[in-house]
């Protein structure tokens, strides 16, 4: 019998007795176990050890020590088992109506849910995310986007300026002036982002807010393809039935523009469908030709259409909120509400 | 845009809708109602009321006592006013009656005398400020009937949202033209009662313009294209009739007197605004139109307030001062008062960017301003004058001396726009004829001059001659008039997009759900700081405490912490992903970066009866940061432990982040108790903040590593680690020494013995040996370990526990 062989009946008798220690089903059980690994009986350590006298003395120490190891190892594990039926654990086990072990949930902030939400509808109709800088100049904010500083239009947006002719962005159009000028069409992108005005907080405003900026622009893009899309979000995001009304509006970089309205369908509590009210949901139009053109493309080959929209309205209404400052306030009871 | 309903559909003769009705067409034309107020609003429970007898009060002689009817029997009725006329007809509020301002009429007993209601002024009805006495009205009337009704009252006053680029829907006339078209009625100017029909004549002129004593100059014609005064003499001011007022009133206005509401009548009406000058208080009855002088600094409008001029202001002199600034507002001195005799007429056309430039200095925007920026009808300005006189020599008699004076240096021409039918298809995606384009353009004042099947030339008319310039605003016209809602909306094929999805979207995302998941909640912040948390100013800010935006995110987060506590929220874990700005150069925009920071404070986990509550501490924050450093950096970052934390950290040794170029790209710890506000209770804060790349890189596709044949062996070592040794160090020598053959290694046990000050350490760790191409023997172990703990004692002096 070689040191070698002894200690693999060790490791096999501590594999065997781990186990039967884990299947005692109670006091009485485990210290049978008890008596049959630790004892003085067949079968049990001491007997194993007896056959310590056959091993060379110089391996006795090692064989010696994984005896030991063996035996501590048992000893502990027989002492948890045992104080396992004392705390009663496997009582417990008869009320299943006791709390569950939860970890904590978090959120992702409602308004980003809804770019996102946003962010993935479009990303399915071929659109990719584009962003730009928050602080830009009166070029990429205004001029380039053919709105004068000395025309009214500009007033519209109440600017918060850093210095001179730089400025916090006061909408996300920009991106498209920066986009156009990176790449070559086809541009299909929407660019969400932060936004900023002189607006004090109320119910509706913050002077802080994200948009969803979207720019298309191709050759052939018409109307019809603006009406499509659009139309084919709007439907998507809102439901099927939604209706979806364009209204002429103004805004200096498009031109047609366009209002954008939808009418939802909702269906109560009690299954009965319940049209709402028209909701604006965002101003849009076919890109003006002035844009294109300072964008460096040629306006008579591509045309293009684009929008903008404010997912912090869109999450109001959503979820029922009736302030805006909800958002904002970051109060963990609101978050809470938004796990996913 | 205030809009009467009535003023409306007399505009357009056989129009026949509802105010919602019209509501719905304006908002299809690109001009809907923000809203609709009465003008009768809060007088519902007003009659008109005739007075049968007015007598003295026998116990005070400043009150009158008068027997009313009010069409519910002749009750007796105390008066305050002393012009109480018998058989004259007035307001009457009866006992039970609210008015606009709140007040509920009571029988009350007055020096003796009991009063069943109250006699009205105009003031106590919201519709003037006379102080004078109690308001007579003039006209036959029932007693008792609706005070709205007999005043012509039960008008809607709608609020139409006109965009910037219509200046011409700043006017009755303006919003018929598209209320015509879509209910394809005819647009006219309305008549009204004792029209005088006169026909003026216009005296026209380049630069100065004279006739007999008066005369009109304009010396800065870049500023002022023309300038339009017509001289009425002998007129009687007073307050204008009933149906004039009506009409101010449905429009949202307050008349004044008969002369200064002919003018306004006409701007709300046309669009042109326009100014009466009293004219013996202009210096040689005369007007020169320039920029003011040196000297002249300072000029009174006739608001009261003293305003500052500036040189490149215009404004309208008489022969030796300014009067007016000029389509802004006038002055005091030359306003039309009750005892001003002759008028002049101002009507004249300024350039818009100068009125822009000019209000904005001054902050002053006027009805007048508020056009002019958005231009005024060039074509439309002798209606304007002849009918603002028609109304004055009808309201206030008088009578028109001599020709309309026409000073016109710049003469308008009008634009005249080429339209290719093949831009139309190209832009709209529908086809349109000729005829079509003649069908949707014409009825809005445009003329369809040269045409042939591919081109056409289109006459803009003045009032459009601000906003239609180009080929595509024609285009626009013709959508809008087709209706947007005609054109289909059939999806058809697309190319891919040529921009490639940003990556830090990407990475923002995978971030977001990272945490979200961990139990934090994501929250939105704005960007406005004290100057102690920012770099860079906002020029015009918002509040005067937050004038900066941040360079840093942590701060925000701990602000909205406060506010959790202060709502008693003791598990608080937030995290935000925004900018950061830096100063960049003079004149470059501020530097941007993302950042993601986080601050968690509470429980580790919720509380549940089978365990005892931890809190968050280092090693939750750490595990986070490992986590975040991991995604954002795609596996190249690494946590180190550095010296100098800054505030709102805990000053001192803390977490930092180094990318792969060797760069701290973040820091985190413990968050400083002085930064913060908070209550008894609320446990220890810990926060990081770090800087995601501007151009992230995607973490690598994992490589597969074969799972073992062979059966690994393990070996607990417990040892003894002396002061100043850190877990790294030892883990370093441990890994380093071990060999191909250690697997894997865990530090699953630390002691501090309190005997010993807790200096020295007791660290165990759980080694485990594998070879990938046989079973290890306990020898080769051994051998190892030894080798482990044989370089522990050299390097570390480290030894095994005894």
């Amino acid at each position: 019998m070689t040191d070698n062989s002894l200690v693999a009946v060790l490791k096999k008798f501590e594999t065997e007795g781990l186990a039967a220690v884990r299947d005692a089903s109670d006091s009485d059980a485990l210290e049978q176990v008890r008596v049959d690994l630790l004892g003085r009986k067949e079968g049990s350590i001491s007997l194993v050890l007896r056959g310590l006298s056959d091993v060379p003395p110089d391996e006795r120490p090692t064989v010696g020590q994984e005896a030991n190891r063996v035996k501590e190892v048992l000893k502990k594990a027989i002492g948890e088992r045992e104080s396992s039926f004392l705390e009663g654990v496997s009582v417990e086990y008869d009320d299943l109506t006791l709390p569950s072990r939860a970890n904590w949930e978090g959120a992702i902030h409602p308004i980003t849910q809804a770019v996102d939400e946003i962010s993935k509808i479009f990303r399915e109709l071929g659109f990719t995310r584009a962003r730009g800088p928050e602080a830009d100049t009166e070029w990429y904010n205004f001029e380039a986007l053919n709105t004068p500083l000395d025309h009214p239009a500009a007033d519209e947006q109440d600017t918060l300026y850093l210095k001179d002719s730089v400025l916090l962005r006061s909408h996300t159009s920009p991106v498209q002036m920066r986009t156009m000028e990176k790449y070559d069409p086809p541009i299909r992108i929407i660019a969400p982002g932060w936004v900023y005005r002189r607006d004090t907080y109320d119910a509706t405003h913050t002077p802080a807010f994200m948009q969803v900026e979207g720019l298309v622009i191709d050759e052939g893009i018409t109307f019809v393809d603006f009406k499509a899309t659009l139309a084919e979000f709007a439907r998507r995001y809102w439901g099927p039935d939604t209706e979806v009304r364009f209204r002429p509006s103004f805004f200096p970089f498009t031109e047609p523009s366009a209002e954008v309205d939808v009418k939802r369908v909702i269906t109560r509590q009690d299954g009965a469908q319940e049209e709402m009210d028209w909701l604006e949901i965002m101003g849009a139009g076919m890109v003006d030709p002035a844009v294109i053109e300072n964008a460096g493309y040629d306006p008579e080959r591509y045309t293009g259409f684009a929008f903008g929209m404010g997912p912090g309205r869109i999450a109001m209404i959503k979820h029922g909120v009736n302030d805006l400052r909800r958002f904002f306030e970051n109060d963990v009871r609101f978050l809470g509400q938004f796990t996913s | 845009m205030n809009a009467s309903y009535r003023w409306l559909l007399d505009c357009v003769p056989g129009l026949k809708l509802t105010p919602e009705e019209m509501s719905e067409h304006l908002a299809l034309r690109g001009a809907p109602l923000d809203g609709t107020e009465s003008p009768g609003k809060g007088l519902e429970d007003v009659v008109v009321g005739r007075v049968i007898s007015a007598e003295r009060h026998p116990n005070a002689d400043r009150l009158t006592l008068c027997e009313v009817d009010g069409g519910q029997g002749v009750v007796s009725v105390v008066c305050g006013a002393p012009n109480v006329l018998e058989e004259a007809w007035y307001p009457f509020a009866p006992v039970g009656a609210v008015l606009p301002g709140g007040l509920k009429l009571k029988k009350v007993k007055i020096r003796g005398e009991v009063s069943h209601g109250m006699l009205c002024s105009a003031k106590e009805l919201g519709l003037g400020a006379d102080h004078d006495g109690i308001y007579q009205i003039h006209g036959e009337f029932i007693p008792g009937e609706s005070f709205i009704e007999a005043m012509g009252l039960d008008d809607v006053t709608m609020d139409v949202e006109i965009t910037a680029n219509r200046g011409d829907l700043l006017s009755h006339l303006g919003i018929a033209r598209e209320l015509a078209h879509s209910g394809k009625g005819t647009v006219l100017v309305p008549d009204f009662p004792d029209d005088p029909e006169v026909s003026l004549t216009f005296e026209r002129d380049v630069e100065d313009a004279r006739l007999g004593p008066v005369g009109i100059r304009i010396d800065d014609p870049d500023l002022c294209s023309r300038y339009l005064g017509a001289v009425i003499r002998g007129v009687t001011v007073k307050e204008s009739p009933a149906w004039l007022q009506q009409r101010l009133r449905g429009a949202g206005a307050r008349p004044i007197n008969n002369v200064v509401d002919a003018t306004s009548y006409v701007m709300l009406e046309l669009g042109q605004p326009l100014h009466a000058f009293d004219l013996n208080r202009l210096e040689g009855t005369s007007i020169v139109v320039r920029r003011p002088r040196e000297k002249e600094c300072r000029f009174t409008t006739l608001d009261e307030e003293h305003r500052a001029l500036s040189s490149d202001m215009l404004m309208i002199c008489d022969l030796e001062k300014p009067v007016a600034i000029g389509g802004v507002m006038g002055g005091l001195e030359s306003e039309v008062t009750n005892d001003t005799v002759d008028v002049l007429l101002e009507a004249a056309l300024f350039n818009p960017q100068s009125i822009r430039a000019t209000r904005k200095i001054l902050g002053l925007s006027t009805d007048a301003s508020y056009r002019f920026e958005r231009g005024v009808d060039p074509e439309g300005i002798e209606l304007a004058v002849s009918r603002a006189v028609a109304l004055i020599l009808s309201t206030a008699g008088g009578e028109i001396d001599g020709p309309v004076l026409d000073c016109c240096p710049v003469e308008f021409e009008a634009d005249v726009v080429s339209l290719r039918m093949s831009r139309i298809e190209q832009v709209l995606g529908v086809d349109f004829s000729n005829s079509e384009v003649r069908s949707l353009l014409e009825p809005l004042g445009f003329r369809l001059l040269d045409e042939d099947e591919e081109v056409v030339d289109v006459r803009v008319p003045g009032f459009r001659s601000y906003d239609v310039t180009r080929e595509i605003d024609l285009i626009e016209e013709i959508a809008r008039t087709h209706g947007y809602d005609k054109f289909p909306a059939e999806m058809r094929p697309y190319r891919p997009s040529n921009v490639p999805d940003h990556p830090i979207f990407e990475l923002e995302d995978d971030l977001r759900r990272a945490l979200a998941s961990r139990g934090l909640f994501e929250t939105q912040t704005p960007a406005f700081v004290p100057e102690s948390e920012g770099d860079v100013q906002v020029a015009n800010p918002l509040t005067s405490t937050e004038p900066f935006v941040r360079r840093a995110i942590v701060p925000s987060l701990l602000r909205r912490v406060e506010h959790n506590f202060a709502h008693g929220n003791r598990d608080v874990r937030l995290f935000e992903i925004a900018t950061s700005f830096r100063k960049a150069g003079t004149g470059e925009p501020p530097h941007e970066e993302t950042h993601l920071a986080v601050v968690m404070t509470g429980r580790r986990e919720p509380s549940h009866w089978s365990r005892q509550d931890e809190f968050i501490e280092a090693w939750d924050l750490k595990a986070l940061l490992e986590t975040v450093a991991h995604i954002s950096y795609a596996g190249a970052a690494k946590i180190a432990i550095v010296p100098d934390v800054a505030a709102p950290f805990h000053e001192g040794t803390g977490f930092g982040v180094i990318n792969q170029e060797g760069v701290n790209v973040g820091h985190g710890g413990l968050i400083s108790s002085s930064d913060i506000d908070v209550p008894v209770w609320a446990g220890d804060i810990w926060g990081f903040e770090i800087t995601l790349p501007s151009n992230p890189l995607r973490l690598p596709a994992p490589e597969y590593v074969p799972l073992p044949i062979f059966p690994a062996i393990e070996r607990d070592l417990a040892l003894v680690v002396p002061t100043g040794c850190t877990a790294a160090e030892l883990d370093l020598v441990i890994q380093d020494s071990g060999g191909a053959l250690l697997e894997s290694l865990e530090m699953f046990d630390l002691y501090s013995d309190p005997e010993n000050d807790n200096e020295v350490r007791s660290m165990a760790f759980r080694l485990r040996f594998r070879s990938e191409d046989r079973t290890l023997k306990d020898k080769e172990v051994d051998k190892s370990v030894g080798l482990i703990l044989r370089r522990l004692k050299e390097q570390l002096d480290v030894e095994p526990r005894g």
